[in-house]
């Protein structure tokens, strides 16, 4: 079923990146998903950047889809199905939350004062949220060094005493996932990750986004750690558009 | 509520009935369409079956057989998404046949087939030389049985443009029957003036696939567009079960066939409708978007209950008992 929502307010948060603000009467858990149509274009798969009773979509512009929708402005409708997917699990306890490119914004809805962010992106510009966390929580890391670390998200991680958080949440490209998953599998930690896989139906029939015989759109987009130490598929391959097998 | 609690709080709920009142398990043996299944259910074609590992975790998790994606010569990506429509009873839904190619599915096929269970290989293609090429890789990748997609209702060129014209129809599955040793089945549509007409033309299949989604569409009054890339679709889901029904028991009447019934099978009683109308097996899809994986478990508990109750030693003595 389509909904249509109006758009309220609209935020330039990068060069690359439009937060679209709006009122939707439904119960949505950080870490869902919903699928969101541009009419004469494409549907894409988006997480929610907020999960109040103001919702709100943090469009990532790389295609012509994308490009549409964070053309939209105050006003304009967004038609959208869901929520979908399986939420992330909650935690009271101090929590650290890893995101690449835009991938913060399925995590933006877990920060607040006792959360510490890994905020990495190419450079300074696309840096997402790193000032939405409390005065020195945020490490931020650069590829091209011009803000923070030099470097990759999983390069933070040897600064930090991990044992100290209660949950990890990680989220973006899937090679930033899997170096991170190299480096806590096996430790006793309670992560989770956002997973990112070829969408097309949103709702489990199509099998397009499956890994191990799950469905990211359905049993994920989070899996606990302990379910990725089991696969032989995150990390290693992944199925195209038309389901031909390829590998990272 | 998290689907995984869902599942759990089903598992648990199962195993306590099975605990509490130990029901004697009647046999779901069932052989239809000349394949010995250990239960009659059969994941339908287009649904979870185009990665190995996932047409395996559905066999492991009580599916009697699989039938795949269905596949071409030719590496196909789909349509551009919207490609399903949602709706409370139904999906409607344009994939577009998307599918890696022939050459590239024989991995698929070797995950899927180390869960032990038939898998049935679903193929499309425009004459019966394609379906014959399509038909021997199959054979080759170790299928029990193959599904001729004669029905897809949205894709040029194929499924229904070729299912519904009988004399192509016999020439296809007199080709295949001609030259390859495992069962052929024949996937027919209900976007046809007489049903009776194209069975007939496909009797000499092992087995008739009853029915393919229906041709439909929907459209957004706001945005003023057909909601589907494609514009048209195929309709699948409990709405369209009576149709199906109907084409099952028409051809079960008329032309006596075996069977294997699909189309809005959500419970038990919709598979034993079905059986009863003249199904030897039933294949589920749509199902599984509203139930989750576990639907195939239930549906067979159910199933096993019922034959308990009304005296049922096995599916087969089932079969078509209603027709009359």
């Amino acid at each position: 079923m389509i909904n249509h929502v109006t758009i309220e307010e609209k935020v330039q948060e990068t060069p690359t990146v439009f937060s679209m603000y709006f009122k939707w009467d439904m119960k949505v858990m950080p870490g869902q998903f919903v699928m969101v149509w541009v009419p004469g274009f494409s549907e894409v798969p988006m997480s929610l950047s907020s999960t109040g009773e103001r919702k709100c979509l943090t469009v990532k512009v790389y295609g012509e889809t994308t490009a549409r929708l964070a053309a939209l402005n105050t006003g304009d409708r967004i038609y959208l199905r869901g929520p979908y997917g399986k939420p992330f699990t909650l935690t009271e306890g101090k929590k650290l939350l890893i995101g690449g490119g835009s991938g913060m914004a399925s995590m933006r809805p877990l920060i607040d004062d006792r959360a510490t962010g890994i905020i990495a992106s190419r450079n300074a510009d696309e840096l997402l949220f790193a000032d939405h966390f409390k005065e020195g929580q945020a490490i931020c890391v650069t590829e091209d060094g011009s803000k923070g670390m030099k470097g990759l998200a999983p390069d933070a991680l040897d600064k930090l005493n991990l044992k100290e958080f209660d949950a990890i949440y990680v989220c973006g490209p899937e090679r930033m996932m899997y170096a991170i998953f190299q480096k806590l599998k096996g430790k006793d930690l309670n992560v989770e990750f956002s997973l990112e896989r070829s969408m097309k139906c949103g709702i489990g029939l199509c099998d397009s986004c499956s890994i191990d015989g799950f469905q990211v759109c359905r049993d994920g987009p989070t899996f606990h750690i302990k379910a990725l130490e089991e696969s032989r598929e995150f990390g290693k391959t992944k199925l195209l558009s038309s389901g031909k097998r390829v590998y990272f | 509520m998290t689907a995984d609690t869902k599942l759990g709080c089903r598992i648990s709920e199962n195993i306590k009935i099975q605990f509490s009142i130990m029901p004697v398990m009647r046999s779901l043996k069932t052989t239809a369409g000349g394949v010995s299944f250990e239960n009659p259910l059969i994941l339908a074609s287009g649904i979870l079956d185009e990665n190995g590992y996932t047409i395996k975790r559905i066999l492991e998790e009580g599916s009697g057989g699989a039938v795949t994606k269905s596949i071409g010569m030719e590496e196909r990506d789909g349509y551009i998404p919207p490609v399903v429509v949602e709706h409370e009873n139904y999906i409607i839904n344009a994939m577009g046949l998307p599918n890696p190619g022939i050459e590239n599915f024989g991995e698929e096929i070797k995950i899927a087939r180390t869960a032990g269970k038939p898998i049935i290989g679903s193929i499309y293609a425009a004459d019966p030389e394609g379906f014959l090429n399509l038909a021997e890789k199959m054979v080759d990748y170790g299928v029990q049985a193959i599904e001729l997609n004669l029905s897809c209702p949205h894709v040029k060129g194929f499924g229904t443009e070729v299912g519904s014209d009988p004399v192509l129809v016999k020439e296809i599955v007199k080709t295949l029957k001609g030259s390859i040793d495992i069962p052929i089945w024949s996937k027919l549509s209900p976007n046809v003036t007489s049903i009776v007409e194209i069975g007939s033309a496909a009797s000499d299949s092992d087995g008739i696939v009853l029915i393919n989604t229906v041709r439909a569409m929907a459209i957004d009054i706001y945005a003023r567009k057909p909601v589907l890339k494609n514009t048209y679709g195929g309709m699948s889901g409990s709405s369209i079960k009576p149709v199906g029904i109907r084409m099952v028991y028409e051809i079960k009447k008329e032309l006596d066939l075996n069977i294997i019934g699909v189309g809005g099978i959500e419970s038990a009683e919709d598979a034993i409708e079905y059986i009863m109308a003249g199904a030897s097996a039933v294949q589920i899809g749509t199902a599984v978007w509203k139930y989750g994986r576990n639907i195939f478990s239930t549906i067979n508990s159910g199933i096993s209950k019922f034959m308990e109750d009304n005296g049922y030693e096995n599916v087969s003595k089932m079969s078509g008992v209603a027709v009359q």
